[in-house]
């Protein structure tokens, strides 16, 4: 059999905890109040629960199979159909992208920066970006590697200044939203759980062992709980006003008391977690650059990686200042390709044929 | 082949290196110092439909010895703040973020006008991170801004030590962030309240008050270089809402250190509590509210309470305090109970001091923990006396009734504080 592991099952779940939890700390909790106000937390649970369910049974694929996705696809319906699915989730993941690429491009300019403007700011992320494309799986384990222990001591830094300073009987009275409002924020929301796309890309490039599945879903379930309690923190110290207040992982450590006299050291936390973010962004680009190079066949990645960037790069531009429009597609129509995608395929994986076809 | 492959590792490193210098580095050393004037704190006032921001300057200055910084005014109008701060902006050739804007001072003529119109521009995006405290003067904020401080160049540090959070521990202040008063006021109570902050002519102190009167010689306007002295300028901004950079000539700064009139120094005190109804003023706690407030609002160190006995007169200390408010509905009408526990110390007696009695100090006579037991209900019902004939929620009853008892919510939202029961619940023992 061809040798095709790449990436350890440690660096998957450091992906599932650290990249999971980072991709949702810049607008996911204003979201979430905007629609389902004090009882936020409970589309955010659901969402999680059903990804994690998602994620175990991706996992638990992995081990009936040491195929990869691709693999899998052509083992099923042939290769032109494999390589087509493989073009429509190069175009998904360039929809994962988009969203939280402006984001992170306001995101920075708001908090880091002062009068320069946004879009000078970010296109220096294309550079980077286009460099990661290049790199293969075995890159994004080594960057997971590097990720995780920043994110967990900015995350804890961050929390640990923020949580004595929320009050959460804010939350009270439970489930006195309508039904209408906690649906809306998980329905309005799921174009930022896209987590079980990047299990099926990794499908085949590690070696399972007995357990995995339960570890991978559990690294899930530790990145879910530091979003939870950080958009717990986020509405305990903002209440009814989060939905106003932009960008909460930045907001929430304002009012710790030794800011006042030391000045705002949380900045620090922040640029760390920031790297995490960058990382966790570049993954779908990264993604998207596998998929194209197996949907064409193209093997020139550095060529894929200067074009695609070039592409997302110019949609910025172009798009810069619709992404009021943007947000309220994504929230709404566009929702419909994340449901099937990262929610119907990868469990549809499991009807995929595993054993070689007869020769 | 080796030498390319190493290389090109190195020059993809040096690579990632520079543009994360570039992509963390703020401004890019943009910003000098010595050029920039950051608004520290900043004052509201209103005419007519206008709204008067002056903007209390740091403007570092080049110097050899220690003191470098200079403070003065700027003053912008407009019908909004961004209005104001543009016109700040144009006359000091800086960009205005507030991001060091410590002090936000509400002038006594804003009560007429609606608290979040005013203030609206603070919670918009990046203008202010809420992180600032918000305050109402006596007077004209800009005038307040401008008096000479006693402890302080810059007076809106010696304001802000006014509203200290050793005093906000001492039950002496309601020291409230922007964030404070927006999350109160956007809650199911629908009040917020804020400090009200009093000049007084240094050195003085007004009579009568057991040590609650806030001042001596009031400062009021008196005391102020106003926008006739030699404080802050004004503008002529009209309704031209801040485009015009000009105002009278000269008149875009002042130094507030300069400003008063005949330079008389002032001290600020903030006793008193201004409260506020669905953003609409609704009058001003006393001394002994505001203690009964923030007994209930902050968490407190040490309170100092001033008590009578048939004895003498007697100055308690409160340590160890705990305290809470508690709604509850029995056979089907709301009670409110009033908790609160301490430890009490004597910290003064109004009588001839014998030396042996001082080390009983921590044995507080049974008849003193009552006299200040009185005083501290005294003050509670006075509290909630004003909430009632206010309709002002200040002490969040309307949340406890949202939050823990939802089903009486529709029933009682609107007359809960004229209909509740109030039961008190004061425990003051003796520290040792």
């Amino acid at each position: 059999m061809q040798m095709k592991q790449k990436i350890s099952v440690r660096q998957i779940c450091f992906i599932m905890f650290a990249y999971t939890a980072a991709s949702k700390l810049v607008s996911y909790p204003n979201g979430l109040s905007l629609q389902s106000g004090r009882d936020l937390l409970f589309p955010a649970l659901f969402s999680f629960i059903v990804q994690g369910i998602i994620i175990w049974a991706v996992s638990f694929l992995c081990s009936r199979t040491d195929k990869t996705f691709f693999e899998l696809l052509e083992n099923t319906f042939g290769e032109v159909t494999a390589r087509i699915i493989f073009g429509l989730f190069a175009v998904f993941f360039v929809l994962c992208t988009i969203i939280p690429l402006f984001e992170q491009k306001l995101y920075v300019h708001a908090i880091f920066y002062d009068t320069i403007p946004a879009l000078d700011v970010f296109i220096p992320f294309f550079f980077f970006s286009v460099y990661a494309c290049c790199k293969g799986f075995l890159n994004i384990g080594r960057c997971a590697d590097v990720c995780f222990p920043l994110f967990i001591v900015s995350m804890v830094f961050i929390l640990a200044m923020s949580v004595p300073e929320a009050d959460f009987s804010a939350f009270l009275p439970v489930f006195k939203t309508s039904f209408k409002d906690i649906a809306g924020g998980a329905v309005s929301n799921v174009f930022r759980f896209y987590e079980p796309c990047w299990l099926l890309m990794f499908m085949g490039r590690f070696k399972y062992k007995r357990g995995d599945a339960a570890k991978i879903t559990l690294s899930y379930a530790g990145g879910a709980l530091f979003v939870l309690l950080t958009v717990a923190v986020f509405y305990g110290i903002y209440g009814d006003l989060a939905q106003a207040r932009q960008f909460p992982i930045s907001k929430i450590s304002l009012y710790f008391p030794a800011i006042e006299t030391v000045g705002r050291i949380d900045l620090i936390a922040l640029y760390v977690l920031e790297v995490v973010m960058l990382f966790a962004l570049v993954l779908n680009i990264q993604m998207t650059a596998y998929c194209v190079r197996k949907c064409t066949g193209y093997k020139n990645t550095a060529v894929i990686s200067v074009v695609l960037n070039a592409g997302l790069m110019v949609f910025i531009i172009f798009f810069d200042n619709k992404i009021s429009a943007l947000h309220m597609l994504w929230s709404s129509w566009m929702g419909i390709a994340f449901i099937v995608f990262a929610n119907v395929l990868p469990v549809l994986a499991w009807a995929l044929r595993r054993k070689d076809n007869a020769v | 082949m080796l030498f390319k492959k190493r290389y090109s590792v190195i020059i993809y490193w040096l690579i990632i290196v520079f543009l994360l210098v570039m992509y963390f580095t703020n401004d890019f050393g943009l910003v000098d110092l010595n050029k920039t004037a950051v608004v520290v704190a900043v004052g509201v006032d209103t005419e007519d439909e206008e709204i008067i921001v002056t903007a209390q300057i740091a403007v570092p200055q080049p110097s050899q010895s220690g003191d470098n910084i200079r403070y003065t005014e700027v003053q912008g109008r407009g019908l909004s703040i961004a209005d104001c701060l543009n016109e700040i902006n144009s006359k000091t050739g800086f960009y205005p973020k507030l991001v060091y804007c410590k002090l936000v001072l509400i002038g006594e003529e804003c009560q007429d006008e609606e608290l979040f119109r005013v203030l609206g521009c603070f919670y918009r995006r990046n203008y202010s991170e809420l992180t600032a405290l918000v305050a109402m003067c006596k007077g004209k904020a800009m005038d307040m801004l401008a008096m000479p401080a006693t402890i302080s160049p810059e007076n809106s540090t010696a304001m802000h030590r006014a509203l200290s959070d050793e005093l906000k521990k001492s039950a002496n202040v309601s020291s409230v962030t922007l964030k404070d008063i927006a999350v109160s006021n956007f809650s199911v109570s629908r009040a917020c309240y804020m400090p009200f902050i009093e000049a007084n002519v240094e050195g003085t102190s007004e009579g009568g008050g057991n040590g609650d009167n806030v001042g001596g010689e009031s400062g009021g306007q008196s005391g102020g270089g106003g926008s006739s002295g030699g404080g802050s300028g004004s503008s002529s901004g009209g309704q031209q809402s801040g485009g015009e950079s000009g105002g009278q000539s000269g008149q875009s700064g002042g130094g507030g250190s300069q400003g008063g009139e005949g330079g008389q120094q002032m001290e600020f005190t903030a006793r008193k509590t201004a409260v506020f109804n669905d953003g609409k003023f609704a009058g001003i706690l006393d001394e002994g509210q505001s203690f009964a407030l923030n007994v209930f609002r902050n968490e407190i160190r040490l309170a100092v309470l001033p008590c009578n006995t048939e004895e003498a007169h007697y100055t308690v200390g409160l340590k160890n305090t705990n305290s809470g408010i508690k709604l509850k509905f029995v056979d089907g009408a709301p009670e409110l109970t009033m908790s609160f526990k301490a430890r009490a110390q004597v910290q003064g007696i109004k009588k001839v001091l014998d030396p042996e009695e001082v080390r009983l100090d921590d044995v507080v006579e049974p008849e003193v923990l009552e006299a200040a037991k009185k005083v501290l209900e005294e003050r509670f019902g006075e509290l909630i006396k004003h909430c009632a004939d206010n309709d002002c929620d200040v002490l969040g009853i309307r949340e406890l009734l949202h939050k823990y008892n939802y089903k009486y919510y529709e029933a009682y939202k609107d007359k809960i504080l004229s209909e509740m029961k109030i039961n008190y619940k004061v425990e003051i023992q003796s520290i040792n």
